[in-house]
């Protein structure tokens, strides 16, 4: 259904002609259409080398900082990577300076852009798209973006395209191809093992496929070259195809003579790429590639067509009748060996779940009315605490609790908290939830408010279990990804006029920075460690960072973002506020303590 | 089976057809604004008023500003086509919305227009092409004037509002007084759905030519039907996408990339099949299916399709003659039955569609029947926090500033319910967001009820908890616009609103309490002294309405230790109005308890 509506919109002719003149004229080209910028990238590019991937992490100019950093977490997958040659290339529309200040004037001028590109080019403007979400994303700007590409290869590698799920970007790529085209799998069964042979293939084979695109003169003549090889290719592909290293990532239409089916699960697009192949001829594998106009045109016509079962009874119940209308749509229904598979593989990318994601949200909104009481109780905790005799506060309370039934139990409800906003974070990332989830201001008050009652408790349970000694510290190392999640809801929300002008008389009830106590340690230990050091220089450089810590603990105080418990008689931030003092006075014989002039020095 | 049209919609069959002539009638007659007819019913005597409009072939009585010229309606005139949760007032065309009111200062002096109403006599508005949205458009003023109960009846009208408009009408269960007739292929019907062009200018100047007949064959235009069609195939598949349930997030990614028309159907639907049957349509979202899918080209043609969509405009007359006697009705509603649609010759891909729609409806009514299990533990919950209230007032501390202090037990237990309770209101409030709940939800009296019993008592508590934790220095006072009131409170006070017929804001009795204590930190920062004054003699007055005349707001408020009453005898003396009048209330109260 997808597909249809995809179809039907007039996207795909215009990206389509944009990319023909793009290609025609071997240049970036741009154009408004109703407020929709479209910028095309022309498909004449040759990339060298030959099909290695490289890890983006080693891409010094960080280019997309959101693909880049990796959790903790992650750390145990393959990094990123994407195609070495495809990446330089687009390194240098990139660095170019017209490409900046063509795309920039793109943005100003409209509502929307859509990047596309036709066979390299599409490569190309994947990775722009990417580059672009990215700096959106920075600039917490929401400017719709769409890339559309037309028989493009295939990027990068499995977890390439899980990061890209993992930032919701998925959706934004829209990879269109068509029946026999082989360029979109190409890189299933690389190139190499053929260029072994014939060293100048990979050279002559863009060369051609260059030329192709920018004229149609050639054709006749280039085929002739091109079909043995490709006749060898193919062979090859049916060996190799298991073992490629590249996946693929975001919606695949696949164009048939037909219709048109879409796909977003990439295993079983990796699968219908190969099926729909299966009848490929060396020929059609070519002419499919250039055909993609022929395409898009006929199917903004077939969807008006009144379409029935070509073969056989009409399936009993809706959900076959669906499943077999979209291998219909494939062209394989009358292809006996592979409609079987493809139905499996289509059952497949309608995956188990079949919720809808707003019955998903409002589920989700039932279970935290229900988690609603363990937060509640945790509250109760930390105001109890405020008022008891001992004046420690919460943190202090929690981290140094005996046996007690009461500390076991908000302990319990920590935990159960925490695998509560732990699902809603792997629904979100594998788009079970509305698409708009985030702009709910519902659940990104929610989130934020239990990342500033909880982690705290986190934090003391971290240290209470002397995970510092072991691991290190919170900050770094042990701070549990969906906090940071959270940290980036709450930045990208949008932000009311009204807000933050207010200054706060009175202290906040909760701390504005749920880390502050996680500093609070790191900071006792700089002090523990200034006392038993006796080397000048690193003394020194601790005594920064405590006066660091000092300066933001008391812009916090004084701002009052800081809640009653962190300001209480035996909270360990007084404790340790106390003991600073004590111990600066004490030192006040040895000058300097925080010299102005040692900054530039130790600050690289 | 068996039945026929005027069963299904509830009007005699005899006033069909003939309605149907004048509406054509009217339609070439634009000297005259309508016509008026009286039809005599043979069976029992009784008569029937129709009216119908002309209409006009000009397209700039078609589309105003592009590329769908659609503007708010004007909730002055239509108080009720609004949506009560936040989705803003219907979308009508504008265009056909100044015709209307073009039409209506005569319309509303027509005398046959008042002795019908005199003789309680059933009124049908009727119109054919575009006098088919004046004729909607008309009913519906009559219908929230509730001067008549009038009927509708359209031949081939295109479509004249949004999604809004159409929930609207079945929330105030209107929905069954509009009939529109369609032919299959008519291609007049489904040009909203497709943005203004060149191709919709052409089509408008065809049926100009033909209906003032000085050309009696004109030449019919041809390559509309590709962009017509595949715009509003758009419109069908993306409302198929949200059926189906499609989780794919391109889906609304593309579509900010695409403008689609906001129209959608709207009433009863009754398709003539053009072999003499007729298949009727109540589901708003089958009626867009099949608009789209029944037109679709089959084994003929293009250029055949686009003829037929043309001719077809101007064949109601003989269609309905033909059908209207048999009983070869079908109604859809209640299971797609293969054979009817056979008849309208969908293709496996529509039939999907349509049980897609079927199914969504049948989603609506599960969650109707899960609200309804929910309305139990509401009513626990609720239960619970009367007690609570009950027993604050024997401190005379009352439950707001009970609740406020936190000391007790009881006051945590009361926090628990009151999030509780937010949760489930939520969810609904959500669900009504979605559509996923029917439409006509937020009219039934029970839950209207129930919700204003819950806003009433709990949003004190909700306004207890965001001065407690002095909220108002992060987020600004309590009650501003789209302030951090809870909007869960702000629907349910426009529910009952709504169906008291007043202004919006007017119920705002559950937020007295954040009135007062926003006085009081106004009047600590020394904000304008007069214009303090005046807000308090304001929520003087209000108070004592509340709690005198229609009893929406507790007397507990006048407890002694309340927040209130201690604030309120504070205030300087030049400050309060009506000193005696709520002094005399308190007193009341604590001989009272």
């Amino acid at each position: 259904m997808l597909a249809t509506f995809l179809s039907s919109t007039p996207v795909l002719q215009d990206s389509w002609r944009l990319c023909s003149l793009a290609n025609s004229a071997a240049t970036v080209v741009t154009d408004h259409v109703r407020g929709v910028a479209y910028v095309a990238f022309p498909g004449t590019v040759m990339p060298s080398g030959g099909a290695n991937l490289v890890a983006l992490d080693g891409a010094p100019d960080g280019l997309f900082p959101p693909l880049q950093h990796r959790h903790a977490q992650h750390q145990h997958e393959d990094p990123p990577m994407i195609h070495a040659a495809i990446l330089d290339h687009f390194r240098s529309f990139y660095t170019s300076t017209t490409f900046h200040n063509q795309i920039l004037a793109v943005i100003e001028k409209s509502k929307a852009v859509v990047m596309t590109g036709h066979s390299m080019g599409g490569a190309v403007a994947s990775l722009s798209a990417l580059w672009l979400l990215s700096y959106l994303q920075s600039i917490t700007s929401s400017l719709p973006v769409l890339c559309i590409t037309f028989g493009s290869p295939l990027l990068g590698n499995d977890s390439f395209s899980r990061a890209i799920l993992r930032e919701r970007w998925a959706g934004n790529f829209c990879h269109v191809v068509s029946n026999h085209d082989f360029i979109p799998r190409l890189f299933l069964a690389p190139l190499p093992s053929l260029s072994a042979h014939h060293p100048h293939f990979v050279l002559q084979f863009w060369q051609l496929l260059m030329n192709i695109l920018q004229s149609d003169s050639e054709t006749a003549k280039i085929f002739g070259f091109l079909l043995p090889y490709i006749q060898e290719w193919v062979a090859n592909m049916e060996e190799e195809c298991v073992e490629s290293p590249f996946s693929p990532f975001g919606n695949y239409l696949f164009f048939s003579e037909e219709g048109a089916v879409c796909v977003d699960d990439a295993a079983a697009v990796g699968k219908m790429l190969e099926l729909m192949f299966t009848k490929a001829s060396p020929g059609s594998s070519i002419e499919d590639h250039l055909k993609y106009g022929d395409y898009t045109e006929k199917a903004s016509w077939q969807l008006l067509m009144r379409k029935s079962f070509t073969l056989g009874e009409p399936p009993e119940s809706s959900y076959e009748a669906g499943l077999a209308l979209a291998v219909q749509s494939c062209g394989l229904a009358n292809q006996e060996s592979i409609s079987g598979p493809a139905k499996d593989c289509l059952k497949m990318a309608k995956r188990v779940n079949r919720l809808s994601p707003h019955l998903n949200a409002a589920n989700l909104s039932i279970i935290l009315s229900k988690n609603v009481p363990y937060r509640a109780q945790i509250e109760w905790y930390k105001a109890s605490c405020d008022k008891s005799d001992d004046q420690m506060g919460y943190y202090d309370s929690f981290k140094l609790r005996g046996a007690s039934k009461k500390g076991a139990k908000i302990n319990m409800n920590r935990c159960l908290l925490a695998g509560f906003w732990d699902n809603v974070i792997y629904m979100l990332e594998s788009s079970q939830l509305p698409h708009d989830f985030l702009k709910r201001e519902k659940w990104v008050n929610a989130s934020h408010f239990y990342k500033l009652l909880v982690e705290p408790l986190d934090i003391a349970e971290y240290y209470k279990t002397g995970k510092h000694l072991t691991h290190g510290h919170y900050l770094k190392n042990g701070r549990e990804e969906r906090y940071e999640i959270f940290d980036r809801w709450w930045k990208g929300r949008e932000v009311g006029n009204e807000e933050n002008n207010n200054r706060r008389t009175t202290y906040a009830s909760l701390t504005q920075d749920s880390c502050f106590w996680a500093r609070v340690e790191e900071a006792r230990d700089w002090l523990d460690q200034i006392r038993s050091e006796s080397d000048m220089r690193r003394s020194a450089m601790l005594w920064q960072d405590i006066d660091s810590f000092e300066r933001y603990a008391t812009r916090l105080v004084e701002n009052k973002e800081v809640s009653m418990d962190v300001l209480a008689k035996n909270s360990s931030f007084t404790l340790l506020m106390e003991e600073l003092q004590d111990f600066k006075s004490k030192t006040q014989q040895f000058p300097p303590q925080f010299p102005a002039f040692l900054n530039g020095e130790m600050v690289p | 089976m068996g039945e026929t049209v005027g069963n299904l919609i509830g009007l005699n069959d005899e006033v069909i057809h003939p309605a149907a002539t004048l509406a054509v009638e009217a339609h070439n007659s634009p000297s005259k604004q309508f016509l008026v007819k009286k039809i005599k019913i043979r069976h029992d005597l009784s008569s029937v008023v129709v009216l119908a409009f002309s209409g006009s072939m000009l397209p700039e009585d078609w589309f105003g500003q592009p590329p769908f010229g659609e503007t708010e309606i004007d909730t002055g005139k239509f108080p009720s086509l609004t949506s009560l949760n936040d989705g803003g007032d219907a979308v009508v065309n504008g265009s056909f919305l100044r015709r209307f009111n073009d039409v209506l200062d005569k319309l509303s002096h027509a005398k046959e227009l008042k002795a019908a109403i005199e003789k309680k006599k059933q009124v049908v508005f009727a119109g054919y092409s575009s006098g088919g949205p004046i004729a909607i458009l008309a009913t519906l003023y009559f219908l929230e004037n509730q001067t008549l109960s009038p009927r509708c009846l359209t031949f081939g009208s295109p479509l004249v509002g949004d999604r809004i408009f159409g929930h609207a009408l079945r929330r105030e269960g209107w929905s069954d007084y509009f009939t529109h007739f369609v032919m299959k292929y008519d291609i007049i019907p489904r040009i909203m759905l497709s943005p203004s062009s060149t191709e919709h200018k052409q089509i408008l100047n065809y049926f100009k030519s033909k209906f003032d007949k000085k050309n009696i064959n004109p030449a019919p235009p041809s390559g509309f039907y590709h962009t017509v069609m595949g715009n509003a195939s758009s419109v069908a598949s993306y409302e198929a996408c949200h059926l189906m349930g499609c989780r794919n997030p391109s889906l609304d990614i593309i579509k900010s990339f695409i403008k689609l028309s906001p129209y959608r159907p709207s009433g009863t639907y009754v398709f003539c099949t053009g072999n003499g049957n007729l298949v009727v349509v109540k589901n708003p979202n089958a009626v867009l299916q099949i608009l789209i899918h029944c037109a679709e080209l089959g084994e003929s043609n293009t250029a055949e399709v686009e003829k037929r969509s043309l001719d077809e405009h101007s064949a109601y007359l003989s269609e309905l003659k033909e059908c209207l006697g048999m009983q070869a009705v079908v109604s859809l509603d209640g299971g797609p039955a293969t054979a009817t649609l056979n008849d309208l010759g969908l293709s496996p891909q529509a039939m999907l569609c349509l049980q897609a729609a079927e199914e969504f409806e049948n989603r609506r009514s599960r969650n109707l029947e899960k609200i309804r299990k929910y309305l139990e533990k509401i009513e626990v919950e609720l239960q619970m926090l009367r007690k609570y209230k009950e027993n604050a007032q024997i401190s005379r501390l009352g439950y707001y500033d009970s609740f406020k202090l936190q000391n007790e037990d009881d006051d945590f237990h009361a926090n628990v319910s009151r999030l509780e309770l937010a949760g489930i209101w939520d969810e609904i409030k959500e669900m009504l967001k979605e559509f996923e709940l029917p439409d006509d939800f937020e009219n039934k009296p029970e839950i209207i009820d129930l919700g204003t019993e819950y806003r009433r008592l709990v949003e004190p508590l909700d306004i207890a908890n965001f001065y407690r934790h002095s909220k108002d220095k992060e987020t600004g006072a309590y009650v501003i616009g789209g302030g951090p009131r809870p909007k869960r409170y702000r629907f349910i006070q426009r529910w009952l609103e709504h169906r008291e017929k007043k202004p919006f804001g007017s119920r705002s009795e559950s937020l007295f309490w954040a009135g007062v204590e926003q006085l009081g930190i106004d009047i600590k920062k020394k904000k304008n002294l007069q214009e303090i004054k005046d807000r308090i003699r304001q929520l003087e007055r209000n108070m004592i309405a509340w709690i005198d005349v229609d009893k929406s707001l507790d007397k507990d408020v006048l407890l002694e230790k309340t927040t209130f009453v201690k604030w309120w005898r504070d205030l300087p003396r030049e400050c309060n109005s009506e000193s005696e009048r709520i002094e005399k209330l308190i007193g009341e109260k604590a001989a009272g308890v």
